[in-house]
This record gives structure tokens, sequence and C-alpha cells, in this order.
């Protein structure tokens, strides 16, 4: 391997992590407050990028200011996960949370069948393009490699955005520590006063917006064919079990193992590039069962 | 303050409270006394929401707590430091006491004011201020829980085995914060479950015993 395909594996890897973090996140944000593993995770990436390409093909074909694609990508997003997020979670998920885990994982499972009808319904099954934002923002000449700046600079960042964004919330502000608190201890936070009902809803819609958005980023640099949710939600159930259920930054590391790992493949061994993010979470399960940054949870009775 | 008329709970199909009845007057001191099991915990889950009732009443002031949410008994001037602390181990011994008063919409003054108060009642909390709260010794973590029911603790108090645990010097030193408790806010219900009663001797007003899920008032 030279090392400017070394290079170029690099930052392939680097761009897909950047889009297999943002959905990875909002999966395990999820999955740490409420307990639930989201299936319907999936749909909410597959919608935002459908969503979002209609919204480019849209604006493009009305002929209005080029530029106006990106806020249309950040609007199909959050559109889609305030909208779809809130209903799902009031509609569905309230009723649920009582219930046994085996339940909930149908329940949400059933709910990943039906927007994929849903989605089907909407937008077909033939392949959607709209790469205008990638090409609006050029190329970009590294060592001798013509990148996209779309993916070199643009996805990277907004991943960053999100992680360091992320952090701040969590922390700094009365919300984002109310989520916190109900992630480690829902009877405790109720019995301070905090309204666990209203952090779950908060928590799926601020988790199922960053879905979205992983999808409006990644459509314009790829076509949108049904089956796009399966195959990313799987893929961020690998990312949120290596990096431990719950773990933001760890979210972030692991995104970056698997996207490298996937991308060195394609230029060293292609035929192993399906399966290299399993064999990651394979290795780093046998080594820590609780994932990279997991904590054991204590049982209580 | 806080009246507990003939409670029952079930958990599991298990008979864990019988008709639990008593009353614990503002400014009074109970001790509810029994052994493992015997359903001092669970007592203090009915008072909270956490363990539903199948019969009886809870009341505290004049208003009976049926019909208000787990989340909002915090907001009836109720603080509870459970057995097992059950800190947030993600922010610092402050965060953990500030945390419950931004919870109640206590605004900086307010909320200042009444830390000042759980500083002055628990001296030693003021060196673990900025300690990550899963770092303190399970000694400390249950000051910093009596601190953070104190920070909410406007009419009922209620402790669940605060001594359970505690080496002799710290739960000498948790006594003297008890007492300074009850100087400086005179007018607090407070319930200690304890499954020793020797270690309370002369500080309550009213001894409980529970046993079996029922409980008999004996005499001080």
């Amino acid at each position: 391997m030279t090392p400017q395909l070394a290079l170029l594996a690099t930052l392939d890897g680097i761009a897909y992590a950047a889009l297999v973090f943002m959905v990875a996140v909002g999966l395990t944000m999820i999955f740490g407050v409420m307990r639930i593993l989201n299936v319907a995770h999936g749909s909410f990436y597959a919608i935002g990028a459908y969503s979002a390409a209609s919204i480019v093909l849209g604006l493009t074909a009305a002929g209005m200011n080029p530029w106006l694609v990106f806020p249309g990508l950040l609007l199909a997003a959050v559109g889609v996960g305030a909208v779809l997020g809130t209903l799902i979670e009031r509609l569905l998920l309230t009723r649920i949370y009582t219930k046994e885990p085996v339940l909930q994982l149908l329940v949400t499972f059933a709910v990943f069948m039906i927007l994929e009808d849903v989605q089907r319904l909407v937008w077909g099954v033939r392949p959607y393009f709209a790469a205008e934002p990638v090409y609006l923002l050029g190329n970009v000449q590294v060592v001798g490699i013509f990148y996209t700046a779309y993916q070199l600079i643009l996805l990277p960042t907004v991943a960053l955005l999100v992680l360091v964004g992320l952090r701040l919330f969590l922390r700094r502000t009365l919300s984002g520590r109310l989520i916190v608190a109900v992630t480690e201890d829902r009877e405790m936070a109720t019995a301070l006063g905090i309204n666990a009902g209203r952090v779950f809803l908060l928590t799926f819609v601020l988790g199922s917006t960053l879905a979205a958005l992983g999808g409006a980023l990644a459509s314009p640099t790829t076509s949108l064919v049904p089956g796009i949710g399966a195959d990313m939600i799987v893929l961020s159930f690998a990312v949120v079990a290596i990096a431990g259920l719950g773990q933001v930054e760890g979210a972030a590391i692991a995104a970056l193992m698997i996207g490298l790992g996937r991308s060195f493949a394609v230029y060293v061994m292609p035929e192993l590039e399906v399966v290299v993010p399993y064999l990651v979470m394979v290795i780093v399960l046998l080594i820590r069962p609780e994932g990279l940054f997991g904590v054991v949870e204590r049982r209580r009775i | 303050m806080l009246e507990l008329t003939d409670v029952d709970v079930h958990i599991e199909g298990v008979h864990v409270l019988r008709r639990v009845r008593f009353t614990v007057k503002s400014g009074e001191t109970a001790a509810l006394i029994g052994r493992n099991g015997a359903g001092k915990t669970t007592t203090l889950r009915a008072i909270m929401g956490f363990a539903p009732l199948t019969a009886g009443r809870i009341a505290v002031g004049s208003k009976d707590v049926a019909t208000v949410p787990p989340h909002q008994r915090a907001g009836l001037g109720i603080g509870y430091a459970p057995e097992d602390r059950r800190l947030f181990a993600a922010f610092d011994v402050e965060g953990n006491l500030r945390l419950a008063g931004e919870v109640q919409g206590m605004n900086r003054a307010t909320l200042d004011a009444r830390m000042a108060e759980v500083f002055d009642i628990l001296p030693e909390l003021t060196t673990l201020r900025r300690r990550p709260a899963g770092s303190v010794s399970g000694g400390q973590g249950k000051m910093v829980a009596l601190g953070r029911a104190l920070v909410l603790a406007d009419k009922v108090m209620l402790l669940d085995e605060p001594f359970q645990g505690l080496a002799p010097v710290l739960a000498q030193r948790y006594a003297e914060a008890l007492r300074r408790l009850r100087e400086r806010r005179p007018d607090i219900a407070l319930v200690i479950t304890e499954s020793n009663p020797a270690l309370l001797q002369g500080f309550v007003d009213t001894m409980l015993e529970i046993e079996r899920g029922e409980v008999t008032v004996a005499a001080a």
C-alpha cells in the first residue's frame, strides 16, 4: 500500500466515521436514558436521507439559490427528528416503557418495518441521487489526491460540532444534566423532582434528529435505495456495542475504528469490507464485554 | 405533617405493608425501627410514590398525595435520602446538591442561601464540594445524600438507614449534623429508619416499630 493510498483510505474512513458517529451517538443516548434498543433508529436515518434528497432536488429544480441546499439538509434532519420522533415516542413508546425488553425490541422492530414500507410508498424503489451539495463545495487537493471538500471538510466538521455540542449540552445546561441524571438513576432523578417522561421525549427527539442528520448529510454522497436504514442500524449497533452503551465520546472513537477499518479493508482486502465492523466488534467484546468505555452495571433490587 | 392511614402495599403479589398507620407532626422526629425486610424502605418508597398503594392514604400537610405523581412529590417539600446514597457520579458533590434545587426551579439567590444553610449544617461537605460524587467514600456519600435531601426538605425529611455501615466516628458526626438540622429547621417532620434502636435513643420523639409490614407505636 502506497502512502498515497493510505492517506486516501484514512480520509475515506474519517468521512464515513463522521456519518456513522452521528447516527450511533443518537442511538446510544436513547438507550442510555430510556433503556430501549431502538431498531427504528435506522428509519430516521433513511427518512432523513430521502427527505434531504427531496428538498435538495426540489430547490435545484425550482432554480433557487443553490447554497440554500445546506440549510435544506439541516431542515430535513430537524423536521424528521422533531415530527416523527415526537409522534413515535408519545403514541407508541410511552406505552411500552414498563414492559419487558423483548417486547420493546419487537415493537421498535415493527415500527422499523412499517417505516420501511412508508418510505417505499413515498419515495419508491428507484435510486435517488442528490449530489448538488457535493458539487457546490468542489474538490480539495491533498498531496496529489483530489478529494471532495464535502467529505474531507464538511462531514468531519459537523461530526466534531455534534460531539462538542453534545458534551457542552449534557454538562452545562440544565436540560442536559437532567438527561445525564435520568441516564444514571431514573428513580433517584424522579425523587428529586425530575419528570422522566419529559426527559424521555427530549432524548428521543434529540437522538432521532441526530440519526436524521446523519442521513441528510449522507444523502449527497450516495445513491438512496431501500435498505439503507437497515445497513445503518446494524452498523450503529456495532458502534454502540464497541463503545459501551450510553457512551458519547466512546461512540466517536468506535465510529472511527469502524470507519478506518472498513476503508483500509477496501484497499487491502476488499472481500473483508463488509465483515470488518463486526470483526472489530467481536475482538473488542472478547476483551472487554462491556465495551471499550462501558461501565459494568450495578444491579439494583 | 406526614400522615399514613391504613396503607397497604403489595409488591409482585407479596403483601409488604399492612394497614400502616402513623403520624409525624411538624417538628417531630420519628424513628421507624425494624429488621431487614420488615418494610422500612418500602414505607419510605410509598411516601415518595415508588411503591403504589393498594389501599390507604398518605397525606403531606393536609394534601392527599394519591394524585401527585412521583416526580412532583419532591415539590411538596419532601427530602429523601435513600439507604444506598444514589448520588449522580457524573456530577461533583456540589452539582448533586444544586441539581435538586435547580429541578425545583429555585432561583440563584434562593439556591445559594439554601446551599449556605446545607454547608452550615454539614460543614464536612465544604471540602468535598468539587469532588466527583462517584469518588467519595460510603460514609461521606451518606452526608452528601443528607445534604441533597436538605435542599428539598421544606416539610418532610425521610432518611433511610442513615447509620447503616457508618464507621463510629462518621456516625458520631452524622448524629451531630442531625442535631444541627433540628436546631436550624425545627419545623421539619423527620423520619429515620434504623434496625438498631439504641443508636437513636434520646434523639427521637416517637419510636415506631415495624414488623412484617405492621407498625406499632412504642414509647420513645
